[in-house]
C-alpha cells in the first residue's frame, strides 16, 4: 500500500509540474494575473508530493518491504537501518527520484526567498524550473519506476546493498553533488527568463549570484567527499582517477567556477552580460550531461551505473530540449545585449575575465578528454583511452598562468589601475613565498622542477591573498563576502600545494609480509602484528592490525578485507594514520600461502591538504552567502508581507 | 558575423549529440585487437599432454586454423567447448592455447599434472574440439597475441594471417556472422 | 658512487629486516619508471583501471611484463610502444596525437587565443560617451569652434 501512496504522489506530481512549466508562463508572456499567481501554489504542491514519494520508498527500505523490486535489489534485513535508508539513493531509480527532490526543493527555495523579485519575473524563474521537472518526473516513471512490484511472487529477503556504497562517505556524498547539480538549475532558470523577457540587466545578476554560490559550495562539498571516499574505501590510495564519471562532476564545477566570477563584474560592472548567460546556461547542461554520461554506459567508468539504451535515449532527447532549445534561445536572443560599460586592460573586469578564459579552456580540455575516445571509436579510428598522464600533463601547465592571474586579480581596481601600484604587494609576497617554498623543499627534498613549482605557486597564491586582506582590512571593515573570497582562494593554494607535494613525496612499497615482519618506508617502520577473523553485521572479514613506529612514536592502524555474502563481494578497508602533514596508510591484498599477506603500505604527505582545501572553498561559500547584502534582501521581503 | 557567432555553443551541442546517439547503440568495452589482420606472432612452446613435445608458428599453416585460448578453471570456456567439437565434426582445425589462470600460477603455484588431469576429464565429459593443445606456460605468446581473458579465439588463414577475433564464447550465432564466411572463403580454394 | 653505496646498504638492511618486496629493483631510475607504467597502463579487461590498481588477472600478467621489461633495461617509450603493438592505444592513458587527438591540444589553445584576442580589443574600445554625440552637440562644437576661429582672426 505505501509504495503505490509513493507512486501515486509521484504521478501527480507530474501533472504539477506540467502545469507548473507551461501556465505561469504563458501567463507571464499574455499578462494574466490568475495564471501568474498559480506558479507558488505549484511549487509547494510539487514539493509536498515528492517528499511523500521519497518518504514512502525510504518507508518500504527502513520496513524491507522486499516485494518492492529496487528494495528487494538494493538492500538486504542483515543490513543497519541507516545504510537501508542511505540505499534510497543507491542505485539508479530511487537516486533519480532524490534528484528531481531536491529539484523540488531548489524551487521552492526560490519561490519562499524571491517575494522581493517582480512576481512576474518569479512566475517565469519558476516556470523554466517546470519545465526542467517535468523530463526528469517523465523520466523516472516511464523508465526508472523506484516503486515497482515483484509481484505475485516475491523474496524472502533482498540482494543487499553494493558494499562498496555501505559507507558514511556514501550515505552524504550523493545527496551534497546533487544538491550542487541541480541548484545549477536556478541560475539556469533566471538566465532563461531573462532571455525570455529581453530584460538582461544587472538585476538577473543580483538575484542568481547567492544561488549560484550556494550550488557552487555544495558541488565542491560532494566532489570532495567523493575524492576522500576513493581514498579510503578503495584500497588504492589514490584520490581523483580523471575516470568520465568524476570528469562529468568536475565539469559543471568549472563552469560554475567561472560562473561565480563573471557574475560577480555582470553584477557590479554590468559588462560581459552574454557571457555570463552563456555560462549560467552551460553549467547547468553540463550536470545534465554528465547526469547523461553516467547513466547511458556510453563511456566506461569505475562508477558504473545500470546502463540501458532506452534509457540513454529518453535522457539525450531530453537534453536535445532543454540544452538545444536553451542555446538556441541564446544564439537568438544574445544578440540584443549590448555592454555599454568600458574598462581599460590592466583592470579587475579584464583579469576576472581572463580567470574565466582559463577556467573555460580547462573545462574544454576535460569535456574533450572525455568524449574524444568516443569519438574516435564511432569514426572508425579505434578505442583509445584518456587519463591520467595526459590531464596532469595539462594541469601542470594550465595552473601556472591561472595561479597569476588568480593572485593579483583581488588587488586590481575595476575599471582602470596601474600595474605599479602593485609594486607594494611584492617585497612581502616574495618574502612568505620564499619562506614556505624553501621549508617545503627542504623537509622533502623537491628536485622535480615542476613540483616545486607548484608549491611556489601556492605559497604565492597563500601569500598575496593574505597581503590583499591585510591591505584591505586597513582600509574599511570587510564584509563577510570577502572573508569569503580570501577563504576559498587559500582553498585552492592548499589544493594546489596538497597535488604537488602528495604527488612527489608519496611513498608506496607493495610487500609480502608474514606476521611479526616488518617493513620500512621514509622513517616509518611499519610491523605487521597479526591477523584475525571478525564478524559484523552482513559479512566477515580478516583484520590486519599493524604497529607503524618513528622514533618513540607508536601508531595503530588496522586494515580489513571483507567479504560480503550476500553479493559475495570483497572489499578492501584501509588502516589510515591521517594528519595534516603526512597520511600513513595500509591496505591488505591476497591472502597468501603459510600465512603471509601481500600488503600496501604508503606514507603521504599533505594529502589532507587537498580537502582541507576542499572544505576551506565550502567555508568561503558560506561566507559570501552569509554576507549582510543578500539577508538584507531577505528581512526586506519579510517586511513586505 | 557577429550574429553567427552566438550560435556556435548550440551547433557544437547538435554535433556532440550525433556522437552521443551513435554511442548508445556501441559497447564502450568493445576493443577491437590490435593484431587482427597482422601475422600470428612466433613462438615455441611445449604440448599440454606431451611437455617434451614442441610447437612453432609453422605448425599452424597450411590450413584456415582456429586458435582458442581457453583453461580448466574459465567458466565460460565450458560452454563453449560442446559448440567448437560440433566443429571439429564439420572439419574445422581447431587448436587450443592453454591458458592458466593468472592469479592462481602468482600466489599459489600450478601444478602441471593437475591441470592435465583437469583437462582429460573436461574434454571427455564435453568433448573434445582440439587436434592439439599448446601450452602457454607464462602466458606470453596469449600476452604477444592482446589476449584479455579466457576464452579468446583467433581464425588465422593458411600464411598465418589472423582475419577473425572474438573475445569471449563461440556460439552458433557468432560463427555464422564472424567466422564461417571467412573460413567458406578459403576452404572453398 | 657514495650514494649508490647507500642505497644497496638500505636495501639490504630492509630485506634483512625482513619484507619480500612484490616486485624488488636495485635501481632507482627503473623502480621510478616501472611505478609510472603501472599507473599509465590500462588494463583491458576492467572497466577504467590501470594495471596497479587492478586485480584482473591480466592485469597480473601486464604487470609482471612490464617488471620483466623494465628490469631487462628498456625504456618507458619502449615498454609502452611494446604494449601498444599487442593490445592497441586503448592500453595507453595517454593517447597517441593523431588528426583527430591535436584537437585536445588545439581547441583550448585557441578558444584562449581567440577569448584573450577579443578582450584586449575591447579595452582598447574609447568610451562610448565619445561616440555618441548627438546632433544638438555637433552644432554647438562647431559653433563654438567657429567662435574662436573669429576671435583669432579678430586678433
Amino acid at each position: 500500500m505505501i509504495p503505490e501512496i509513493g507512486h501515486f504522489t509521484l504521478l501527480i506530481s507530474l501533472v504539477f509540474a506540467t502545469l507548473l512549466g507551461t501556465v505561469p508562463l504563458i501567463g507571464a508572456q499574455k499578462n494574466i494575473a490568475a495564471f501568474i499567481h498559480l506558479a507558488k501554489p505549484l511549487v509547494w504542491g510539487i514539493f509536498a508530493l515528492l517528499s511523500i514519494s521519497l518518504f514512502c520508498l525510504a518507508w518500504a527500505f527502513y520496513f524491507n518491504d522486499f516485494s518492492v523490486y529496487y528494495v528487494a535489489m538494493n538492500s538486504n534485513s542483515a543490513l543497519p537501518w541507516y545504510y537501508r535508508l542511505s540505499a534510497v539513493w543507491g542505485a539508479h531509480e530511487g537516486s533519480l527520484l532524490l534528484w528531481v527532490w531536491i529539484l523540488a526543493l531548489w524551487t521552492l527555495a526560490v519561490a519562499i526567498f524571491s517575494r522581493r523579485m517582480d512576481e512576474v519575473d518569479v512566475a517565469r524563474v519558476l516556470s523554466v524550473m517546470g519545465i526542467i521537472a517535468i523530463g526528469f518526473l517523465a523520466f523516472v516513471i516511464f523508465t526508472s519506476n523506484p516503486f515497482e512490484r515483484t509481484f505475485p511472487s516475491f523474496p524472502v529477503d533482498g540482494r543487499d546493498l553494493n558494499p562498496l556504497l555501505q559507507d558514511i562517505g556514501l550515505i552524504i556524498h550523493p545527496p551534497m553533488l546533487y544538491m550542487g547539480y541541480v541548484g545549477f538549475s536556478v541560475a539556469f532558470a533566471f538566465a532563461i527568463a531573462a532571455l525570455l523577457a529581453g530584460k538582461l540587466d544587472s538585476t538577473w545578476a543580483r538575484w542568481s549570484r547567492p544561488w549560484t554560490l550556494a550550488a557552487w559550495g555544495f558541488l565542491t562539498a560532494g566532489i570532495t567527499l567523493g575524492s576522500w571516499w576513493a581514498y579510503y574505501e578503495l584500497g588504492w590510495g589514490g584520490w581523483w582517477f580523471w575516470d568520465p564519471v568524476e570528469n562529468a562532476s568536475f565539469m559543471p564545477w568549472l563552469a560554475g567556477t567561472a560562473l561565480i566570477h563573471s557574475l560577480a563584474v555582470t553584477e557590479k560592472r554590468n559588462a560581459f552580460k552574454s557571457w555570463t548567460v552563456l555560462l549560467a546556461i552551460s553549467a547547468f547542461s553540463l550536470s545534465l550531461l554528465g547526469t547523461f554520461l553516467v547513466r547511458s554506459g556510453i563511456l566506461v567508468s569505475v562508477h558504473a551505473f545500470a546502463s540501458d539504451p532506452t534509457r540513454g535515449l529518453f535522457i539525450l532527447i531530453y537534453l536535445l530540449i532543454v540544452i538545444g532549445g536553451a542555446l538556441t534561445l541564446y544564439a537568438v536572443r544574445a544578440s540584443n545585449v549590448v555592454s555599454s560599460h568600458r574598462y581599460k586592460l590592466f583592470s579587475r573586469e579584464v583579469l576576472l575575465f581572463v580567470n574565466n578564459i582559463f577556467l573555460v579552456a580547462a573545462l574544454l580540455v576535460v569535456l574533450l578528454g572525455t568524449l574524444l575516445p568516443l569519438v574516435h571509436k564511432e569514426i572508425g579510428l579505434g578505442s583509445i583511452s584518456i587519463g591520467a598522464p595526459f590531464f596532469d600533463r595539462i594541469a601542470s601547465y594550465w595552473v601556472i598562468p591561472f595561479a597569476i592571474v588568480l593572485s593579483i586579480a583581488p588587488l586590481v581596481r575595476w575599471k582602470q589601475d596601474k600595474l605599479s601600484r602593485l609594486k607594494g604587494s611584492l617585497a612581502p609576497a616574495i618574502l612568505i613565498t620564499a619562506l614556505i617554498s624553501l621549508t617545503v623543499y627542504l623537509t622533502f627534498n623537491i628536485n622535480s622542477f615542476i613540483h616545486l613549482l607548484g608549491v611556489c605557486l601556492a605559497a604565492w597564491i597563500f601569500a598575496m591573498t593574505a597581503y590583499e586582506l591585510v591591505i584591505s582590512r586597513q582600509k574599511t571593515k570587510l564584509p563577510l563576502s570577502h572573508w569569503g573570497m580570501t577563504m576559498a582562494h587559500w582553498g585552492f593554494a592548499a589544493l594546489v600545494i596538497g597535488v604537488a607535494v602528495t604527488q612527489f613525496a608519496s611513498k608506496e612499497e607493495d610487500v609480502r609480509l608474514m606476521p611479526g615482519e616488518s617493513v620500512s618506508l621514509n622513517e616509518y617502520n611499519f610491523k605487521f602484528i597479526d591477523v584475525k577473523q571478525v564478524t559484523g553485521p552482513n559479512y566477515t572479514a580478516y583484520k590486519g592490525s599493524f604497529l607503524v613506529t618513528r622514533g618513540n612514536s607508536e601508531y595503530q592502524l588496522h586494515a580489513e578485507k571483507r567479504y560480503y555474502k550476500v553479493q559475495s563481494n570483497v572489499m578492501t578497508e584501509a588502516g589510515i594514520d591521517a594528519g595534516l602533514w603526512r597520511d600513513l596508510y595500509v591496505s591488505l591484498g591476497e591472502n597468501l600461502e603459510n600465512g603471509a599477506w601481500a600488503v600496501k603500505v604508503h606514507v603521504k604527505p599533505f594529502v589532507r591538504w587537498l580537502w582541507l582545501g576542499g572544505i576551506l572553498m565550502v567555508m568561503g561559500s558560506a561566507l559570501c552567502i552569509a554576507d549582510k547584502r543578500y539577508r538584507r534582501v531577505l528581512s526586506a521581503s519579510k517586511g513586505q508581507i | 558575423m557577429k550574429h553567427l557567432k552566438l550560435f556556435i555553443p548550440v551547433a557544437a551541442f547538435l554535433a556532440a549529440s550525433v556522437f552521443f546517439y551513435m554511442g548508445l547503440f556501441s559497447d564502450p568495452t568493445d576493443v577491437k585487437n590490435a593484431n587482427l589482420q597482422r601475422p600470428m606472432p612466433e613462438f615455441s612452446l611445449p604440448d599440454l599432454m606431451q611437455p617434451e613435445k614442441t610447437y612453432h608458428r609453422e605448425d599452424l599453416l597450411g590450413e584456415v586454423t582456429l586458435i582458442n585460448v581457453w583453461g580448466t578453471w574459465c567458466v565460460t570456456c565450458r560452454v563453449e567447448l560442446p559448440y567448437m567439437t560440433k566443429l571439429r565434426q564439420q572439419g574445422i582445425k581447431i587448436v587450443g592455447v592453454y591458458y592458466d589462470n593468472a592469479a592462481e600460477a602468482e600466489f599459489s603455484g600450478i601444478n602441471l599434472q593437475q591441470t592435465q588431469a583437469d583437462v582429460k576429464q573436461m574434454l571427455a565429459n564435453l568433448g573434445n574440439p582440439f587436434v592439439f593443445n599448446i601450452y602457454d606456460k607464462d602466458r606470453d605468446l596469449s600476452l604477444d597475441l592482446g589476449v584479455t581473458g579466457a576464452p579468446e579465439s583467433f581464425l588465422i588463414d593458411p600464411e598465418g594471417q589472423i582475419i577473425a577475433h572474438r573475445r569471449g564464447a563461440i556460439d552458433e550465432r557468432v560463427w555464422q556472422r564472424d567466422f564461417a564466411p571467412l573460413v567458406a572463403q578459403y576452404q572453398g580454394k | 658512487m657514495k650514494y649508490l653505496i647507500l642505497i644497496m646498504l638500505s636495501l639490504v638492511s630492509l630485506t634483512l629486516t625482513a619484507a619480500e618486496q612484490n616486485y624488488p629493483f636495485d635501481d632507482v631510475q627503473k623502480e621510478q619508471d616501472f611505478n609510472q607504467l603501472l599507473q599509465e597502463l590500462r588494463c583491458p579487461k576492467c572497466q577504467n583501471q590501470n594495471i596497479a590498481d587492478s586485480n584482473a588477472l591480466v592485469a597480473i600478467d601486464l604487470k609482471n611484463k612490464t617488471y620483466q621489461l623494465v628490469q631487462e633495461g628498456k625504456s618507458k617509450k619502449e615498454v609502452v610502444d611494446f604494449m601498444v603493438q599487442r593490445y592497441g592505444n586503448f592500453v595507453h592513458y595517454d593517447p597517441p596525437i593523431n588528426s583527430l587527438t591535436i584537437w585536445l591540444w588545439l581547441v583550448p589553445i585557441l578558444f584562449i587565443v581567440l577569448l584573450a584576442g577579443w578582450i584586449i580589443l575591447n579595452s582598447r574600445k574609447p568610451n562610448i560617451a565619445a561616440h555618441s554625440i548627438s546632433e544638438q552637440d555637433k552644432q554647438k562644437a562647431a559653433a563654438l569652434l567657429a567662435e574662436i576661429e573669429a576671435e583669432r582672426k579678430n586678433k
